[in-house]
């Protein structure tokens, strides 16, 4: 379990820039529900730790900021991608594409291929 | 980039902290309410669908702590909340923080005061003449080491045998009467060449300078520059000033020109009035034939590097000059090579003086600095004891070492600073106190000295410095702390720590060792002034006279000589009369001349040379001088007997090998003399020189044109003969003016003036460190006692009476004092045996010095031991 969280944590960003992309600007609690519902149970417990993820991600400017009306119209705080965003998610998707291909093909490799 | 950005980010949001708060704690309740909601549709009970929320969104405050490291800088933080933290503490306790930052402030004001005059001398040392400490010193340089100065016919050998260096110029101080005879004015100024000014780089305030044709042929042009300050109180700063006449030691000069306001001519730190060409020497100085005279140096040189230059070439070039100069006139030269330095590295006259002074004094005053942090040091770990129970319960709470040592020292720093510029405060303050205070003595001294930023830097550092030394000790010792003990152990009972003590030891010491120091330099001054000058000055009353403008002859200078003294051997006060040419002690030494003696076969190369001195008969009897061997000189009307000559022993020891002297005959240039007697040695130049060879010749033989007047009075009240011996030289003759009247006292007051400075200085210092010492030792005990009150309760109550409290509180500290003092002594003992007083231990210095200092330690256990123990002992135990 721990060692999924870790994984979890590093990729967080990377789902939340894609979340962002996919839905449009949305609120943290919003972001969260996407990720649970896309991930499983991955992020059922500790959603908190989404924040200090999406204060990291504003203040290096990836994504912006405002207060706004949620659907039941109370405040909340919507967050959106900003265009340094989008190239960041462009270049960490290729990234995460190529890490993913190189591992899945040292999966492949058999005893008997060496 | 990024980085960039996130750092300015978090800087920004360590600003606007509590709004960001606020933000994330509505993210937050928005983030719960939202999740709150959807378990309600899901069809929870109100309470359980919250609480699941809460579940899911996980633990807030390590989340909030995440959130906080992320968004703003710890750093920064911690340390704003440190510095806050540490004002608080030192808010509350007033009384110790006030000890603390005045004794800081005290340390660094004063380091920071001579640091000033230090940098003044190294980077300004003519103030108002930009670019000074680029000037080099042309010295020349005997074989013995001395620097004996240049003479004015070398000077003009100099200028133009010496290419590296661009405007040698040269000057020379001389005393100067200024005004109408009967209401003179005596002050100083200098004899300049006629490149003074312009070498200089400055422009007169009015009015010309001196031009270089000004000061060419001797008795030409009597011109004067006069000082700023000179103009302002003598003619109101009017501009007619420019062309009136001042009578200077009764000549007539007119006034061409006024220096700058900032300018005090180049020989720090006198303050020159007058500035007149050398040229004048002779008028002004009756006669005197340092223009001609190879042998008389009176003059400083000082010239700048020509661009491209090098302080090497211009060091070879003065060598070769010299060496031609010494082959070209050996009777002056022979053996005097020359030396180049820097002007702040001056080899002699009141720079050197200053310099020296001041490189002790520094040294000393940071000694001191130590002495105060060690005193700082103290009252923290005192504190730091009490404290412990606090810094148990942070690191109980979560906090690392280093926050504690940080915060320690954020305290520790506070109170450094806030006493660094206090210190800075003192020295600007001490720096405009030394500019206008008057300094008493006959030469005027001004010190235009200033604090800049360098050297506020400098008490910045110093600050930071002390800061740091004194956190040290209690920072360790509270950051090893264990917090079960911490907790566990009572405020009440501090911990004997042993590193309060050895602290307090260490302090002592260094006092010690510093008043021992500050005591021996006294000694050594007052000894000095003390050593028998193997004549006696007191009783005697000195002046001079001048004939030059009467264009007598031998014979008549003679006569007038011998009228002189007959008549001021009748007056009834007078025991005995003399007149010479020179006066020993005196600022600008006696010359010594070239001579040979029969009997003596000089092997090495060049001259034998002598002290030499023309005196009248009865000037031994005036000095108490007395004559070893032979008869005082024939009298003055005598014109039988040959020409004279009295030796003194050194001359006998040196160039006779202590033969029988008595017969001989000295060949000078002036002629062929007998040695008719010998002398005791005495003090020609310096209390303290070497026994130095001496030639004395007869008036009846040599008579000069100006003499020095000796009377010896009978009362012992010298300065009655003023205006008695003024009215038998008006009798003679009613215009020779009688000038540079003094007791012989005074006379070597002048020559003594400039040593005084430091010990003067030495004098403040004493005292001050000694309370210094005392506060420390005060405020560690009142402390360490203070936190014994309900121990100290116990035994009071269990029939201790209160003197037994006291003396064991004074036994227990004293031990450790005694400890510091005694190695602080040894110290100082080793100090100055090898290096002060070369084997003589000054027995009155190393046994006062340490009973003062345990007397004074002692009255300082003593207070706060007899506050405490006069305490009602039912107050003590309920004490907290």
């Amino acid at each position: 379990m721990k060692q999924k969280t870790d994984v979890l944590q590093g990729t967080l960003a990377l789902m939340v820039l894609k979340t962002l992309d996919v839905l449009g600007p949305l609120h943290g609690y919003g972001i969260a529900r996407r990720i649970e519902q896309i991930s499983g149970d991955l992020l059922a417990v500790n959603q908190g730790t989404l924040y200090p993820v999406l204060l990291k991600l504003e203040q290096e400017g990836a994504i912006a900021s405002e207060w706004g009306a949620s659907e039941n119209n109370r405040r909340a705080r919507f967050y959106r991608l900003t265009r340094e965003g989008r190239k960041q998610l462009q270049v960490e998707t290729q990234d995460w594409e190529q890490t993913a291909a190189i591992i899945g093909r040292f999966f492949d490799v058999k005893t008997e291929d060496l | 980039m990024k980085s960039l950005r996130r750092f300015l980010n978090r800087l920004f949001n360590s600003a606007t902290r509590r709004a960001q708060e606020e933000r994330l704690r509505e993210e937050i309740a928005e983030h719960i309410a939202l999740q709150t909601e959807e378990n309600l549709r899901a069809g929870v009970s109100p309470v359980e669908a919250r609480r699941q929320a809460m579940l899911k969104f996980g633990g807030v405050e390590a989340m909030k702590q995440d959130y906080r490291a992320e968004r703003g800088l710890l750093f920064i933080e911690n340390l704003l909340g440190d510095l806050r933290n540490a004002g608080r503490t030192i808010c509350r306790m007033p009384g110790l923080a006030a000890v603390i930052i005045v004794s800081l402030a005290i340390g660094i004001g004063v380091n920071t005061t001579i640091l000033s005059w230090i940098q003044m001398i190294l980077f300004q040392p003519l103030p108002g003449v930009s670019g000074a400490s680029n000037f080099l010193l042309v010295e020349p340089r005997t074989e013995t080491g001395g620097y004996p100065g240049a003479s004015w016919l070398e000077y003009r050998a100099l200028q133009t045998q010496v290419p590296a260096l661009r405007d040698v110029v040269a000057f020379q101080m001389v005393p100067f009467n200024v005004g109408e005879t009967g209401q003179t004015e005596r002050t100083f100024g200098q004899l300049v060449s006629g490149n003074y000014f312009s070498a200089l780089g400055l422009k007169p305030a009015i009015g010309r300078f001196i031009r270089p044709e000004e000061a060419e042929r001797p008795g030409t042009e009597p011109v004067i520059v006069i000082s700023y300050d000179y103009w302002q109180t003598r003619f109101r700063g009017a501009p007619e000033a420019v062309g009136q006449k001042v009578r200077v030691n009764e000549r007539d000069l007119i006034v061409i020109g006024v220096a700058p306001r900032e300018f005090q001519g180049t020989m720090l730190p006198l303050k020159f009035e007058l500035w007149a060409p050398a040229t004048l020497a002779p008028a002004l100085l009756g006669g005197t034939r340092d223009l001609e005279d190879r042998s008389i140096r009176a003059f400083s040189l000082i010239g700048m590097l020509r661009p491209g230059a090098t302080r090497e070439k211009a060091q070879a070039e003065f060598s070769t000059a010299m060496a031609q100069l010494a082959r070209d006139y050996p009777e002056a030269s022979a053996g005097i090579g020359g030396e180049i330095v820097p002007f702040w590295n001056a080899p002699r006259g009141p720079q050197r003086m200053l310099i020296s002074g001041l490189a002790i004094l520094q040294g000393v005053m940071l000694l001191l600095l130590l002495a105060v942090c060690g005193n700082t040091a103290n009252l923290m770990l005192a504190r730091g004891s009490t404290r412990q129970r606090e810094m148990a319960v942070r690191v109980a709470l979560g906090a690392g070492r280093w926050r504690i040592v940080s915060l320690v020292l954020s305290e520790n720093m506070l109170l450094a600073l806030l006493g660094a510029s206090l210190g800075g405060a003192i020295a600007v303050w001490g720096t405009t106190a030394l500019r206008v205070a008057p300094m008493i003595g006959s030469f005027p001294i001004l010190f235009q000295t200033r604090v800049d930023e360098l050297t506020l830097a400098f008490a910045i550092l110093l600050g930071a410095a002390c800061g740091l030394i004194f956190s040290a000790a209690p920072a360790v010792h509270l950051a090893r702390l264990d917090p079960q003990d911490g907790l566990r152990s009572s405020s009440n009972t501090p911990p004997r720590s042993r590193a309060r003590k050895v602290l307090m030891g260490v302090e002592v010491g260094l006092a010690m060792v510093v008043l021992i120091a500050a005591a021996l330099f006294l000694q050594s001054f007052r000894s000095a002034r003390q050593t028998d000058p193997r004549f006696r000055p007191e009783g005697v009353l000195l002046a001079a006279y001048d004939l030059s403008g009467r264009n007598p002859d031998e014979a008549s200078e003679r006569e007038f000589a011998a009228r002189l003294l007959e008549r001021l051997r009748s007056l009834p006060d007078v025991e005995a009369a003399a007149i010479a040419t020179n006066v020993p002690l005196d600022l600008h030494g006696i010359p010594a001349r070239p001579f040979t003696v029969q009997g003596r076969v000089r092997t090495e190369a060049g001259q034998d040379r002598a002290i030499s001195n023309t005196v009248t008969p009865g000037y031994f009897k005036v000095m108490a001088i007395p004559l070893l061997e032979g008869n005082d000189f024939a009298e003055m009307g005598d014109r039988a007997a040959p020409a004279q000559a009295i030796v003194n022993e050194e001359f006998v020891r040196r160039y006779l090998n202590g033969a029988d002297a008595i017969g001989r005959r000295i060949q000078t240039r002036a002629g062929s003399f007998a040695i008719i007697g010998v002398a005791r040695n005495s003090v020609y130049d310096a209390f303290g020189e070497p026994a130095q060879p001496a030639v004395y010749f007869s008036y009846r033989d040599l008579p000069a044109i100006q003499g020095e007047i000796h009377l010896r009075t009978r009362s012992g009240n010298e300065t009655a003969l003023t205006s008695e011996a003024r009215a038998v030289l008006r009798d003679l003759d009613p215009m020779l003016p009688l000038y540079d009247v003094r007791t012989f006292s005074q006379h070597i007051e002048r020559n003594l003036y400039l040593r005084r400075i430091p010990a003067r200085m030495f004098v403040v210092l004493g005292p001050l460190l000694l309370g210094l010492a005392a506060i420390g030792i005060y405020a560690v005990v009142s402390y360490a006692v203070a936190r014994r009150t309900r121990e100290i309760g116990v035994r009071l109550a269990l029939g201790a009476t209160s003197g037994r409290v006291v003396l064991q509180i004074i036994r227990e500290n004293l031990g450790v004092i005694t400890w510091g003092t005694a190695i602080g002594w040894v110290l100082a003992l080793v100090i100055s045996v090898r290096a002060i007083t070369k084997g003589v231990v000054n027995l009155p210095v190393f046994i006062g010095v340490p009973a003062i200092l345990l007397g004074v330690a002692t009255l300082a256990c003593w207070i706060p031991a007899r506050k405490v123990s006069r305490i009602d002992p039912m107050v003590a135990l309920r004490h907290e």
